[in-house]
């Protein structure tokens, strides 16, 4: 190297921490979208209902990014302290190109937030909730999902309806069309539940005496996971992505001093 | 026979929040507690008058308990009468629930009998209601009409608009911040690629070019290690090499 040798090595040792903190980033990331993916709330029939599960993209994204992002990291180490200038082109165009697809994903997730208002969910359970005559099997496969997790969200987080119970009184839906008013004013799975499932008190419930009925709406069930998990894979890989911009100009500039 | 006694108690929803008081096709009244004590004996029934709010004046009191209008008229007559109730319930002793639900039984109509039912209403109404005592000779005591009870108007879900209310500001402030790194890591790029091109066409036009970028790697030599002394040698200034001394010559005389 004709460049001064500390400067060198200090740019070299700087370099490789660069990359070792991507490449245990890079880890994080895989972790974290991975979780996501798992969905361990139980939600993912709601967003596949909505037919725009972009979120969900989103994270599977990340799960392939983090892992490039740590192989691609012992490459720069590789490439840095062998100051080899091919290995480290590759590594930059690499570098480069998983960025992008980094970009993209941070992008989607911090978009999708606004997507998921209550209103969404609201028009979507009157619509789908219980839904008996269905177009086609797409259309009963979404009405069975969303049946199946506003019953599961309802019994165990001990809500009613997005906003609370009245919201079943207010409008008609597919609920409504196949249980009467008198004996449902909103389904049952709102009743407060004894240790047999079965209502404590049924006529409590349905005249919506206190105790006897879930008063709270599910909406900050059902936003809050999501919300997190749009927060997690957008804010994380956008913290991620502003290091790598660092360390890939410094490697740039590396490369261009590195004599044949 | 004497008319019927009027109470001065009026009949109401219950003023609590319950979100189920007034439904669709149901309502709830307050149950009347003491009220009807001192006109009925044990074996009295009292009864809800239901009627269309417009149809209220029009009521007249069946004289019997056979000409009690049921459920299955209220589209015709605009009025029924139901929750047969003995008069005992309403005593001031009797334990009871405190609400009553007016329209709680959905298995009404579909027997078709004749027996009074609590059928759900079929439209929102508004409707009026009263309490009528009936002893075996008719009407014994009423109570005064209330005000009239509108039932829920459900919307249509298609009413509802899922579109978020603004843009957040922070996808503006990621996305936008990311495409400038994008655009500045794309561009260092492609100035450093291109730079690297342009030197190595140059440097094949001008081959012999006397500023040749290329400098070679420089060969560590070694400085030659100065050889040990033989035996003998005194020290002498490096690079002159080892003089074996002279032996002194001799001794000019004297």
């Amino acid at each position: 190297m004709a460049k001064s040798g500390d400067g060198i090595r200090i740019l070299q040792g700087l370099l490789v921490f660069g990359n070792v903190v991507i490449g245990m980033c890079g880890i994080a990331l895989t972790a974290e979208c991975i979780f996501f993916v798992s969905d361990p709330h139980g939600l993912y029939p709601l967003l596949e209902a909505t037919e725009n599960d972009d979120i969900y993209a989103a994270a599977w994204i990340g799960i392939f990014v983090g892992f490039a992002l740590f192989a691609l990291s012992i490459l720069g180490i590789v490439g840095v302290i062998k100051s080899n200038r091919t290995l480290l082109l590759v590594y930059i165009i690499l570098m480069l190109i998983t960025y992008a697809f980094e970009m993209a994903s941070c992008i989607t997730a911090a978009t999708q937030r606004d997507f998921l208002t209550p209103n969404l969910f609201l028009k979507q359970m009157l619509e789908r909730y219980n839904k008996s005559d269905v177009d086609n099997n797409n259309d009963k496969w979404m009405a069975e999902g969303v049946t199946k997790t506003w019953d599961e969200l309802m019994l165990q987080k001990h809500c009613c309806g997005v906003r609370g119970p009245s919201d079943w009184q207010e409008y008609t839906s597919t609920f409504r069309s196949s249980h009467k008013d008198a004996d449902f004013p909103w389904p049952h799975n709102c009743c407060v539940m004894d240790a047999q499932g079965s209502p404590v008190n049924l006529d409590g419930c349905k005249l919506g005496v206190p105790g006897y009925y879930n008063s709270n709406g599910c909406y900050d069930a059902i936003s809050g996971p999501m919300n997190t998990q749009a927060w997690g894979v957008a804010w994380f890989g956008f913290a991620i992505l502003c290091w790598t911009f660092f360390v890939l100009l410094g490697t740039m500039f590396y490369w261009s001093r590195i004599e044949y | 026979p004497a008319p019927p006694a009027l109470l001065p108690y009026v009949p109401r929803v219950p003023p609590a929040a319950l979100p189920g008081k007034l439904t669709a096709t149901t309502f709830a009244l307050e149950r009347p507690c003491c009220v009807f004590d001192r006109h009925a004996n044990a074996s009295d029934a009292v009864w809800l008058v239901v009627a269309f709010a417009n149809a209220s004046d029009a009521f007249r009191n069946p004289p019997s308990r056979a000409d009690v209008p049921l459920y299955e008229r209220l589209p015709a007559a605009r009025s029924y009468m139901t929750l047969e109730t003995p008069a005992a319930a309403y005593a001031c002793s009797a334990p009871s629930p405190a609400i009553l639900r007016v329209g709680d039984d959905t298995a009404c109509g579909d027997q078709g009998g004749w027996d009074p039912c609590n059928g759900p209403l079929p439209s929102p109404g508004p409707y009026r209601v009263k309490f009528l005592v009936m002893g075996c000779q008719g009407p014994k005591a009423e109570t005064r009409w209330s005000d009239p009870i509108l039932l829920r108007r459900a919307g249509s879900p298609s009413t509802i608009d899922p579109a978020p209310a603004r843009r957040d500001s922070d996808a503006v402030v990621i996305a936008s911040i990311l495409a400038s790194l994008g655009t500045v890591l794309a561009v260092a790029v492609l100035g450093a690629v291109g730079t690297e091109a342009w030197r190595s066409l140059c440097r094949r036009d001008s081959g012999t070019s006397t500023f040749s970028h290329r400098s070679y790697r420089t060969h560590h030599i070694p400085p030659a290690l100065p050889q040990p002394l033989p035996p003998g040698c005194r020290c002498s200034p490096p690079g002159l090499g080892c003089f074996a001394p002279r032996p002194p010559g001799p001794c000019p005389a004297e």
